[in-house]
């Protein structure tokens, strides 16, 4: 595409938009098929599967009743007693305060009812999450426990090994720990050394290995290990797979190292865990034997959801906090918030927590359905989104209050300092952004393999189409998906952003398509690519979620729907232009693509080691 | 001298060549090092340049024993006790003004000076640039009409003057608004110098920092910095550790058996010590040399070890395990590639090297002290040991090596040792 991409794209948009309304009635497409598909890898093919996301998932009144009553307490508890100052002053939760934590139950969030647990379902566990982000270390110590410590056991645990260890890991009696990082493996799982090896007797596995960067290192006596183990391949040959194990810290030979001195969540436990000889029963294995790959990537993108509503709960309080002090502070005889600037600050950090919330109760949601459904990409887009909106959103909380705000007697350099490992852990979110693009990219490349096959044969009739339908969509071509209109699944008032999202989402589907026409399958090494397939698509259900929450909230009358609408409008038109720039970006040969320019800069300095120009003050002679 | 020269190379011309038939068997690969380079490269007087060089070259101190001194040869003798500096040089050309009031026979003074200005190791000083035009007369030279305008006014001076300018050019001294207010008191705003010193304004400029791998000015004296100065130079890769192995012993130890030990300095990254532990024991490796490697005006000599392009089928093929990312997929499983239209890539027929596992600079070039190096290099690369080493040295190679003249001595003697292969394999069960 040539320099004015982008305002192509907008004219394009703009004439779709006006067209909309005459063939709203007519085109929409009839939908029988009961079976959702995952929502986010179906945008990679410029549809919408609405189903699931419309209309906006909705919990019965009882279960909220419940939750409320469940949430009350703890809320409570985290306002009056909790200190987190001293927490992360201290770097240790204080004992009092793990047994009040106990005594609510939040160590059982998700295990079933019958083993002990509260047996919510991912809906509620989202809510009660929101209560307990107040406390970083905390909320880290309670994930690091139930969302991936003790999750291999309820997702593939036999029954045996449910009875056995899930009461008491529920009632807090046990602390769970996830060992998976080793020094030379990060996401590197061919590199893992920790190794099981089945004793003489067939009854133990002799583990051996040290794992680092354990949450909950120290505190827990039920980890989580994965291993390698020699496992029988099918034609008869011995190959090294990864082995998941449940082993106690009573099995002996299990040591772990001083806890870690870290920036953020200090009260948190991280340290090394080393297993020496360490005799792991056969019963304790955990699904199958070799089985233990899938279970950590299962386990990984099962535990991420829950960050969206953690996240939005901190935005929410910060914007109490925050404008308490922009409604007080005078300046110049004004009222900080009568600033401009300050006020962006404030409708930016609301924004985020509108999308979050609703990015991430949508996906709570779609896995609450019944049926299995896949949305490990959902889960990665939430957390991606939500860990670096909260980052920003501190950050400008920190920058309301100026100086003070940087001291340590507030507490804004601690939730600053305890956000940052968001973007870090449970994968970074540069690893997140390959894996959601690559996801969608491979969903979107199986179907249309015979097309592409096609086009590459050079089928004439392939071609022609393609050709028209590059001809169509320069001039104009409108897009309607059923979002919009007279029985239309968006409400009116939300109508423009609903278009907005229709024609992002049927030119991301022709801009996949021409991707993987031109990179195919190499296009894995494109990394530059990928992340801005990641970022549209990261966008694109951040429009979905905000949409079909809006959309709800007017229909039932929710109070201040207007000021959501307000919010989505907002975000929706913001995504839409930043999507239009990415996929501008994405054409061949774009001037606004930097890729080639970015690498070779990077590829001198790194030459180098260091940075090249020479300094300013430098001179010949 | 040169008809010497001639005999000299006509020597060792069939015995260089033999030295070369025997190294040439199949697999040895000496295109690196020819063994003869032309004469004239390394040739630190041909009778032409001392006819075009603007300096006139010092007399050939054994070419006429009884030559008489250059005139104003005695200000640059070293006062009893005095040393060599910038300090000395001044007082030098402050001598020649107070010696000659009127300033005769200054060009002559100036060529001189300029050729003393290494020994007083100001070559590269811009100050004693300026101060040697300042001792040109002031306003003499100047053109005043516009024949003498046309026509090269003074073209002994200017030539002189632009010999300065070309000196400092030649070490890479940019002058600065000094030297062009003196030049234009001298020669005036349109003479040669003046156009020489815009032309080094501008062009200095551009080629001063052209070398992507730069020189220190100084070269360390030691031979090891040296050495190690010469190892970076030639491994890419910085996280490459360099090791000495071994220390040369001062000459005036009293060993009867070996009175020299060679310095031995190596280098090797982690990725070729990867290599080597991956590599096939089945398959020799070679060390080769000498490598000739100039910095600036001294030439060292590296030996590499190196093994021949594993086969084919030996090669380990690359392949993605199917459970490796935790996060997202290594590979697409699609069965379409990047489109042709989509590549940009050249299409270069690249030829493949075999592996260079380690690299080192030793004092000497024979069998003795690269094993030594070997044996030095298995304590970080336990592989090693169990490897067949095969010596191919280029013993005849001796032609260039004059020119640092350590070791021609140890090297004439070995010279008929050394040309044929030794095969040397290092029994680990020994040890």
């Amino acid at each position: 595409m040539n320099g004015y991409g982008l305002f192509l794209r907008r004219a394009a948009a703009a004439r779709a938009c006006r067209a909309l309304v005459a063939f709203t009635a007519s085109r929409r497409p009839l939908r029988t098929s009961p079976q959702s598909r995952a929502f986010a890898k179906e945008l990679c093919l410029g549809k919408i599967e609405k189903n699931g996301v419309f209309p906006f998932p909705e919990v019965s009144q009882e279960e909220l009743n419940e939750i409320n009553q469940l949430v009350k307490p703890v809320e409570k508890f985290f306002m009056e007693e909790v200190d987190s100052r001293k927490i992360d002053q201290e770097g240790k939760i204080p004992n009092d305060t793990l047994e009040k934590l106990r005594s609510l139950g939040l160590f059982g969030m998700q295990i079933p009812e019958e083993y002990g647990g509260l047996g919510l379902s991912h809906t509620m566990y989202a809510r009660l999450g929101e209560a307990i982000s107040l406390d970083g270390s905390i909320t880290v110590t309670l994930a690091a426990h139930q969302a991936i410590g003790l999750k291999g056991i309820i997702l593939v645990g036999t029954e045996e090994q449910k009875t056995r260890y899930l009461p008491r890991l529920a009632s807090g009696e046990h602390i769970a720990a996830f060992c998976l990082t080793e020094p030379n493996s990060g996401s590197d799982a061919a590199s893992i050394q920790t190794r099981a090896v089945l004793s003489e007797d067939k009854k133990h596995y002799i583990l051996n290995g040290s794992k680092i960067w354990i949450s909950n290192g120290g505190l827990a006596s039920v980890f989580t290990v994965f291993a390698r183990t020699k496992v029988a391949d099918a034609n008869g040959s011995a190959k090294d797979k990864i082995t998941a194990f449940i082993v106690e810290r009573d099995f002996g030979g299990v040591t772990n190292g001083k806890p870690e001195d870290k920036l953020g969540i200090r009260g948190s436990n991280t340290c090394e865990v080393h297993f020496e000889d360490t005799k792991v029963p056969v019963e304790n294995v955990l699904g199958e034997v070799g089985g233990g790959f899938k279970l950590a990537m299962n386990i990984l993108n099962s535990g991420r959801f829950s960050m969206g509503s953690l996240s939005a709960a901190m935005i929410k309080k910060l914007i109490e906090m925050t404008a308490e002090y922009a409604c007080t502070r005078k300046q110049f005889n004004r009222k900080l918030s009568e600033f401009g600037l300050i006020q962006e600050k404030f409708a930016l950090m609301a924004q985020k927590a509108y999308v979050m919330e609703s990015m991430a109760y949508l996906t709570a949601g779609m896995l609450d359905q019944p049926g299995l459904l896949d949305c490990s990409v959902e889960a990665a887009i939430v957390k991606v989104f939500s860990s670096e909106g909260v980052w920003q959103c501190v950050s400008e909380a920190l920058q309301i209050l100026g100086g003070s705000g940087y001291m340590k007697d507030q507490p804004y350099e601690r939730m600053l300092r305890d956000a940052r490992i968001l973007l870090i852990f449970e994968g970074t979110n540069e690893i997140l952004r390959l894996f959601i693009a690559l996801a969608g990219l491979q969903h979107a490349g199986r179907i249309l393999t015979t097309r592409m096959n096609e086009l590459k044969r050079g089928s004439v009739r392939v071609i022609m189409e393609t050709v028209g339908q590059r001809l169509r969509d320069s001039l104009g071509q409108t897009v309607d998906m059923g979002l919009t209109g007279q029985l239309g699944l968006v409400h009116p008032s939300l109508e423009d952003s609903a278009t907005k999202l229709e024609q992002n989402v049927y030119y991301f589907g022709r801009t996949v398509e021409a991707l993987l026409s031109r990179f195919g399958k190499s296009i894995v090494d494109e990394q530059l690519v990928l992340k801005r397939v990641a970022n549209i698509l990261i966008n694109m259900y951040g429009m979905v979620a905000v949409l079909s929450r809006a959309s709800r909230s007017v229909r039932i009358g929710l109070r201040d729907h207007d000021h959501e609408v307000l919010l989505a409008n907002m975000f929706c038109v913001e995504a839409y232009f930043q999507n239009l720039f990415s996929l501008s970006q994405l054409d061949k040969d774009a001037p606004e693509n930097l890729d080639h320019q970015t690498k070779k800069i990077a590829q001198q300095i790194l030459e180098k080691r260091a940075y090249i120009c020479a300094h300013p003050l430098d001179r010949m002679s | 001298m040169s008809c010497v020269r001639a005999v000299l190379l006509a020597q060792c011309l069939p015995r260089s060549r033999a030295g070369v038939q025997n190294a040439v068997l199949p697999g040895a690969l000496f295109s690196q090092v020819p063994p003869f380079l032309p004469r004239g490269l390394h040739c630190s007087s041909s009778p032409l340049s001392s006819v075009k060089a603007p300096v006139p070259r010092p007399p050939e101190p054994g070419k006429k024993p009884g030559e008489v001194r250059a005139p104003h040869e005695e200000l640059f003798q070293p006062a009893p006790g005095g040393a060599r500096d910038k300090a000395s040089f001044a007082l030098a050309v402050q001598n020649f003004g107070r010696h000659s009031v009127r300033k005769r026979g200054h060009v002559d003074f100036i060529y001189l000076a300029l050729r003393k200005m290494p020994e007083f190791g100001v070559e590269r000083d811009l100050a004693a640039y300026n101060l040697l035009l300042d001792v040109f007369p002031k306003e003499v030279f100047r053109p005043r009409s516009a024949f003498q305008r046309i026509f090269t006014h003074y073209p002994r001076q200017q030539e002189c003057g632009v010999a300065v300018l070309e000196q400092m050019e030649r070490h890479g001294v940019m002058p600065n608004k000094e030297t062009e207010f003196l030049l234009l008191q001298i020669f005036g705003r349109g003479s040669h110098p003046m156009l020489k010193y815009v032309r080094m304004r501008l062009w200095l400029t551009r080629f001063q920092n052209i070398n992507p791998f730069p020189l220190p000015h100084e070269l360390p004296q030691d031979v090891v910095e040296l050495a190690t100065l010469g190892l970076r130079r030639v491994e890419p890769d910085l996280s490459a550790r360099v090791t000495v192995y071994q220390k040369s012993l001062p000459a005036d130890t009293t060993d009867p058996v070996d009175p020299i030990q060679p310095h031995i300095v190596g280098i090797q990254s982690p990725d070729q010590q990867d290599a080597l532990a991956r590599h096939n024991p089945a398959r020799p490796l070679f060390v080769e040399g000498p490598f000739s490697l100039w910095l600036r005006n001294k030439c060292v000599y590296y030996h590499i070890l190196r093994a021949d392009l594993p086969p084919p089928e030996e090669k380990d093929v690359e392949e993605i395990p199917e459970e490796w990312n935790l996060y997202y997929p290594m590979k697409l499983d699609l069965d379409y590639a990047r489109s042709s239209w989509d590549d940009y890539e050249f299409d270069i027929d690249e030829v493949e090297e075999g592996p260079v596992f380690a690299i080192c600079i030793a004092g000497a070039h024979d069998q003795e002290t690269l094993a030594k190096w070997i044996q030095g290099l298995q304590e970080a690369n336990p592989a090693l040991a169990r490897i067949p080493v095969v010596f191919r040295l280029a013993g005849s190679s001796g032609e260039l090596r004059t020119a640092s003249g350590l070791e021609d001595s140890r090297q004439t003697r070995r010279e008929g040792q050394v040309d044929h292969e030794h095969l040397q394999r290092q029994q680990q069960s020994q040890s």
